[in-house]
């Protein structure tokens, strides 16, 4: 528990957290302070001056909020009219060579000019003379475009680019109405992170060259998510929309703040993944090589399960706690046995020590949590017992060749349950006896624990138009003891007890419940 | 303010209306009188020969929406997709991308308007930052048996001309 101090705004008493500066901490009991450069993450610039308050029998009288710390008994000065005025000068001085092109900037809508504007200045620009022309679309590489005209000079991506990723692509150039963000000719910016600037820019400055007049930002419904790009299990924003007459599909994906994770940021591959969520993906349930409805496939199935000498059934590692569950609890009814083997998830070398994982799945610790096997070994022995296969989305062509897998399954009736085609390898699709178009991530709900050891929970906002099941109902229609996701999360909670104490997984704390103490970590 | 109220007089209630007969023949006799009326002469005749006579359309009057071009002929739309936000029947449709002429960085790719489903507000009208769109086309007639005929689209919108000069627009704006 950190400590509170009191001190007072505009007069009234508030408690705030120690320890912080003005902004964090009166931020925290709901009180704004306006500010462009500075920023949690970054630390404190003091080059905007928007942050400037009055301190009361205080020396300096004014003073940068964002460098100020809070302390005992200060008395803050919020609306008087220097204060007030300073904003306005500040906003003024702003705009006297902002384009004002919002009609055009991706920005709006979210831009803090404009929040400001309205809030600290709102009046007719007083400019008489030509405004400083300066470069328009500037392309900065690694998917980011930048506009020389809006920028404000805050300076926060060549800060980011310099503090975090260390790589400094970036710097400001020339004083005046003439400094700018530059590059050093021919080296753009050049890192696996380098779309956070975007997000960190306050104004449209910097945009992304993907998301680039795609949506404006009011449009784009916000669903709040995990990123299942690799296991440290980034927190994210995802912004969809479902046009008029055109299927509901995800414009972006955006970091969102978890200082237990990944802080405020994601890197630019896990940004991509809502590519593959929108494109390429199954549609259809078949059964024979014939389109049929999903209760044939699964009545089909459950018969040949509990004709079958031994069935197999494979799990992915990013799937969730809820769907782990719920095949293993079908698996443990029928006498089959439950396989995780992804071995070709984990790619060699490719983390770092920031955010990026080697091993791309969302929950192989949430698996090892559910003493789901996942060696190679017992995956061939299974594979070769099986008469009846079934994949619950794993990409197993990640893992094995076409080849070998065609030589495992090759007397097996395989039920095929996928999110994308190929899964199987390409061989394999004319051959598989059934199978299921799922839904994906970002179409369901649950939990999934990262490589810390923290169970997160995720919202899954997007409506297709085609309706495909969860892996969840799959099991229930196959028999499973789990017939839907709250059993399936009851029975989660019976066999990890440190989840026991919430009643829902939607009750799950925002940061995560890190589980390295009780579970996860023996 | 209270209403102001007018209490009309119930009508209806003598015995003679009440017999029904007396008051058909009155009405029977208006009809003949009309009719003798008109056959000899029909020029104060109370409807329009329409399609034959056209209605005098004013400046102000919201019809077709047209989408304006700079004087090279360039579309003034930005696709800030300010109409489509405010459109409270939700019958714009716009599509944005790159724009290469140097006028600007954005233009719509497809600007779809249904028609079928327009309610002749003119809030896009009055939201567009670029005065790109407006209803002075003067056209109200719109008929169609298939209702993808009743969606325009970007190219057919840009070819049409304002149906009155900019000073008749302009007034028509102040007398709105």
């Amino acid at each position: 528990m950190t400590e509170m101090i009191k001190l007072f705004v505009n007069g009234e008493e508030v408690e705030v957290e120690s320890g912080k500066n003005l902004i964090d901490a009166l931020e925290k009991v709901g009180i704004e302070i306006p500010h462009f450069c500075y920023h949690p993450a970054l630390g404190a610039d003091g080059n905007c001056r928007m942050c400037l308050v009055g301190i009361e029998e205080g020396r300096p009288p004014v003073v940068p909020a964002c460098k100020t710390p809070a302390k005992e008994g200060m008395k803050v000065l919020l609306d008087a009219d220097h204060i007030k005025k300073i904003q306005h000068d500040v906003m003024e001085l702003e705009f006297i060579n902002h384009p004002t092109d919002c009609p055009i900037c991706d920005q709006a809508g979210e831009c803090k000019l404009q929040d400001y504007y309205m809030k600290y200045e709102g009046t007719e620009s007083r400019m008489r003379v030509p405004q400083v022309k300066k470069r328009k679309v500037q392309d900065f590489g690694g998917g980011v475009i930048h506009d020389q005209e809006r920028c404000v000079a805050c300076g926060r991506c060549v800060r980011f680019l310099r503090q975090i990723t260390k790589t400094g692509e970036l710097g400001l150039v020339n004083r005046g109405d003439d400094c700018r963000v530059e590059f050093f000719p021919g080296r753009p910016i050049n890192n696996r992170y380098g779309l956070n600037v975007v997000d960190l820019c306050p104004v449209g400055a910097l945009t992304s060259a993907d998301f680039r007049f795609k949506q404006r930002a009011w449009f784009l419904k916000r669903a709040e998510s995990i990123c299942h790009g690799c296991s440290k299990g980034c927190n994210i924003m995802v912004d969809h929309n479902k046009e008029k007459y055109e299927d509901d599909i995800i414009y972006r994906i955006r970091p969102r703040h978890n200082e237990q994770v990944n802080g405020w940021f994601m890197c630019d591959a896990g940004r991509m993944t809502y590519k593959s969520e929108n494109d390429n993906r199954l549609e259809e349930c078949t059964l024979a090589g014939t389109v049929r409805p999903l209760t044939d496939i699964l009545a089909d199935a459950q018969s040949r399960i509990e004709k079958a000498s031994k069935a197999l059934f494979l799990v992915s590692p990013s799937a969730s706690l809820e769907q782990l569950v719920a095949v293993q609890a079908l698996a443990e009814k029928t006498g089959a046995a439950v396989s995780a083997f992804s071995d070709g998830y984990i790619v060699k070398d490719d983390g770092d020590d920031f955010l990026i994982k080697d091993d791309k799945a969302a929950n192989r610790t949430g698996v090892d949590l559910l003493s789901i096997a996942k060696s190679r070994t017992h995956f061939d022995n299974m594979a070769k017992e099986a008469d009846v296969f079934i994949n619950f989305d794993n990409d197993l062509s990640r893992s094995l060749s076409e080849e070998q897998i065609g030589k495992l399954f090759k007397d097996t009736w395989v039920l095929n349950a996928a999110t994308h085609p190929g899964h199987l390898g390409t061989a394999m699709a004319g051959k598989a006896g059934a199978s299921v178009a799922l839904r994906s991530w970002s179409e369901y709900h649950g939990v999934v624990v990262n490589c810390d050891g923290i169970a997160q929970k995720f919202v899954g906002g997007v409506m297709k138009n085609i309706e495909r099941p969860d892996i969840v109902e799959i099991a229930a229609g196959l028999g499973s003891p789990a017939t839907g996701a709250a059993a399936a999360w009851a029975l989660v909670q019976k066999k990890i007890p440190a989840l026991a104490e919430f009643g829902s997984f939607l009750e799950l704390p925002a940061e995560g419940v890190n589980l390295t103490d009780n579970e996860a970590g023996k | 303010m209270a209403a102001k109220v007018k209490q009309l007089p119930s009508r209806g209630g003598t015995p003679a209306e009440k017999v029904y007969l007396i008051e058909i023949f009155k009405g029977m006799g208006i009809t003949l009188r009309h009719f003798l009326r008109n056959l000899w002469d029909n020029s104060n005749l109370y409807v329009r020969h329409y399609p034959e006579v056209q209605p005098n359309i004013p400046a102000h009057w919201r019809g077709r929406h047209r989408l304006l071009t700079h004087s090279d002929g360039t579309p003034k739309c930005v696709a800030c997709f300010m109409c489509q936000t405010n459109c409270p029947a939700n019958c714009i449709m716009i599509k944005a991308g790159e724009r290469t002429d140097g006028i600007t960085e954005k233009m719509p790719v497809s600007f779809t308007i249904d028609l079928a489903e327009c309610i002749y507000c003119g809030y896009c009208v009055e939201a567009c930052p670029e005065d790109a769109i407006r209803m002075d086309t003067g056209i109200y007639a719109f008929t169609s048996s298939n209702r993808e005929e009743m969606k325009i689209e970007m190219d057919e919108m840009l070819s049409l001309k304002g149906g009155y000069t900019e000073e008749e627009y302009q007034k028509g704006l102040e007398d709105e």
